[in-house]
């Protein structure tokens, strides 16, 4: 075996979420590149790209996804308003979902952006605990095929943020853009029968558009259209309605996808700065007595949002009665997660991992949702203690820093699987090295 | 998953010195400077809790070996080994990383420990807590 000395190893490290994808030099405390995981794209390469600054690719020539003329990729991607540009999002549930333009967007990170070649560093990618075999056979392949790295590992994200928590048995949960988990990992293992996860930050996502779109008795339903598709806007009082003009040249030719993509956007700005959840549980008064918060939206209009705000934070925790009867198929909540997750664990354990809770991920960052989790937990575990990183970086590239760190180790260069070993042993050699 | 660090040899001949010929109270490890090899960082006899708790640095990962002893209520003296993993969550994320990664591997090595402890603050590895999960185990 090669004896690998010091900590230069020049490996890349790259975490794909639903919302963005993360790549940048093992050993940095930060990735280089960050870019937002859903693309624009063209049927058909329009006749002339007028006015837009391209710094994109080569059309996609990925027999599986024919139709794609032009991806619109990074910085100057789905932001861009284009004429006819449909935006897409090629992961379901926190999995690579369409492998096309993944690896397209991977391309863009690492070539583009971070300007490295591929073929020089050794990649190691993360996965979810969930991910299926099957799943990242192809990334390998795509990594020592299409990319030609000379060494490759793929790495469950619930292992690197317990890893980079300091504990190697932990109970890791991880709220992301779309999907939510409980990950329990005992001695750098992940326990399969223990994992639990759900699509709930999408239901949450659900709930707040439903709130600002429908009209309230105080206030009327919110129009949700971005900045760059509106002209102009006046001033107006808070709750007055908005006085602006649309871009008539742009709205007809916007596309279906690329509204609701921009919509979500609004949503979710919406709810990163005014949403939050109660500390200690839904309570009328306490609502009621907390500030009402001031937004405004990309149409000037102005509103206050008081109690409503909490509400949205609550879906995390409770699902109301009214709409678990009317519909089965909610997502599960995080004390439902957890409390799954813990009945698959012996007690000794359970003992183990609720002291050593491992809170990751963007969408932790939601005001009060450690609070409330904390409150939530002691009162059915007499142990709790919680671990989320105060760094807000940590916490949004909690699995990148972990992998960061473990990609840097020259120690760990041993086991990497090596171009050699993907060409002896195929496809059955990634089940067996990375575990 | 693990990190792939080596274990030093020098960290088992230590540990059985502890654990058979009774010559240590705590064993101290850490890893070497390059983060290639865990070591013994200190050994000692004293039997003063508070000593070995000052072993473990505020911002600093390391791991342990303490031969607990204890009164058994009704069945008189034990002794039981326990092992730390320190992991102050004010340590470095590096330095948390290669240590919970790299601790599989000391850990296997060390044959004949009953009680694991993950400590991250002082609270979690003080002698009433520590001794309290002792005396649960059988």
């Amino acid at each position: 075996m090669v004896n690998y000395g010091g900590d230069e190893v020049s490996a890349l490290v790259i975490d794909i979420g639903t919302s963005s994808v993360r790549a940048g030099y093992a050993g940095d405390d930060t990735p280089k590149a960050v870019i937002p995981t859903s693309y624009g794209y063209h049927r058909t390469a329009p006749d002339a790209d007028s006015a837009m600054q391209d710094v994109t690719e080569d059309p996609m020539n990925n027999p599986g996804t024919p139709k794609i003329a032009k991806m619109h990729m990074g910085q100057y991607g789905p932001t861009v308003w284009r004429e006819g540009m449909e935006v897409a999002n090629p992961m379901v549930e926190g999995l690579v979902n369409d492998f096309g333009p993944v690896a397209a967007l991977m391309r863009h990170a690492v070539v583009d952006v971070m300007r490295c070649n591929p073929s020089d560093h050794p990649i190691l990618v993360t996965e979810p605990a969930w991910n299926t075999p099957a799943n990242r056979e192809r990334m390998a392949e795509i990594m020592f095929e299409e990319f030609q790295v000379p060494a490759f590992y793929i790495a469950n994200t619930g292992v690197l943020n317990a890893f980079a928590a300091g504990k190697g048995s932990a109970l890791v949960i991880d709220v992301g853009h779309t999907m939510a988990s409980v990950t329990p990992v005992v001695d750098g293992f992940v326990l399969r029968k223990g994992l639990a996860y759900s699509p709930l930050p999408q239901y949450v996502h659900a709930h707040a558009r439903h709130l600002l779109v429908n009209p309230t008795p105080h206030r009327r339903g919110i129009d949700l259209f971005p900045h760059q598709l509106i002209a102009n806007k006046l001033p107006v009082d808070a709750g007055a309605p908005p006085r602006f003009a649309l871009r008539e040249d742009r709205v007809p030719k916007t596309t279906q996808s690329w509204r609701a993509w921009s919509e979500a956007r609004e949503v979710d700005e919406w709810i990163q700065s005014v949403a939050g959840v109660l500390e200690t549980g839904w309570n009328d008064q306490a609502a009621a007595s907390r500030p009402p918060k001031q937004y405004e939206f990309p149409t000037g209009y102005i509103s206050y949002f008081g109690p409503e705000r909490y509400s949205v934070g609550e879906q995390f925790f409770l699902h109301a009665p009214q709409m678990m009867s009317s519909n089965s198929h909610l997502p599960k909540t995080m004390t439902a997660l957890i409390s799954e997750s813990l009945r698959a664990c012996d007690p000794e354990l359970r003992q183990v991992i609720m002291g050593n809770v491992v809170l990751t991920g963007g969408g932790s960052l939601f005001a009060g949702f450690g609070d409330r989790l904390s409150a939530e937990l002691s009162r059915n575990f007499p142990h709790v203690k919680i671990h989320s990183p105060g760094n807000p970086v940590e916490r949004r590239y909690g699995g990148w820093l972990g992998g960061s760190v473990l990609g840097s180790l020259g120690t760990f260069h041993q086991l990497w699987i090596s171009k050699e070993e993907w060409a002896e042993h195929g496809k059955a050699i990634v089940g067996q090295r990375c575990k | 998953m693990a990190s792939g660090v080596a274990v030093n040899p020098d960290c088992l001949e230590q540990f059985s010195d502890l654990k058979l010929k009774k010559k240590y109270k705590y064993i101290v490890f850490t890893l070497n400077a390059d983060n290639t090899e865990i070591v013994v960082g200190k050994t000692s006899t004293s039997t003063d809790y508070e000593d070995f708790i000052k072993e473990l640095p505020e911002t600093e990962c390391r791991w342990a070996v303490y031969d607990l002893e204890f009164e058994k209520e009704g069945a008189g003296k034990r002794n039981k080994i326990v092992f730390y993993s320190w992991a102050p969550d004010d340590a470095k994320i590096k330095a948390k990383m290669v240590f919970a990664s790299s601790k599989d591997a000391l850990r296997r090595s060390l044959v004949g420990i009953h009680l694991e402890i993950q400590g991250t603050d002082f609270s979690e590895i003080a002698h009433e807590a520590v001794l309290d999960k002792a005396q649960r185990g059988h």
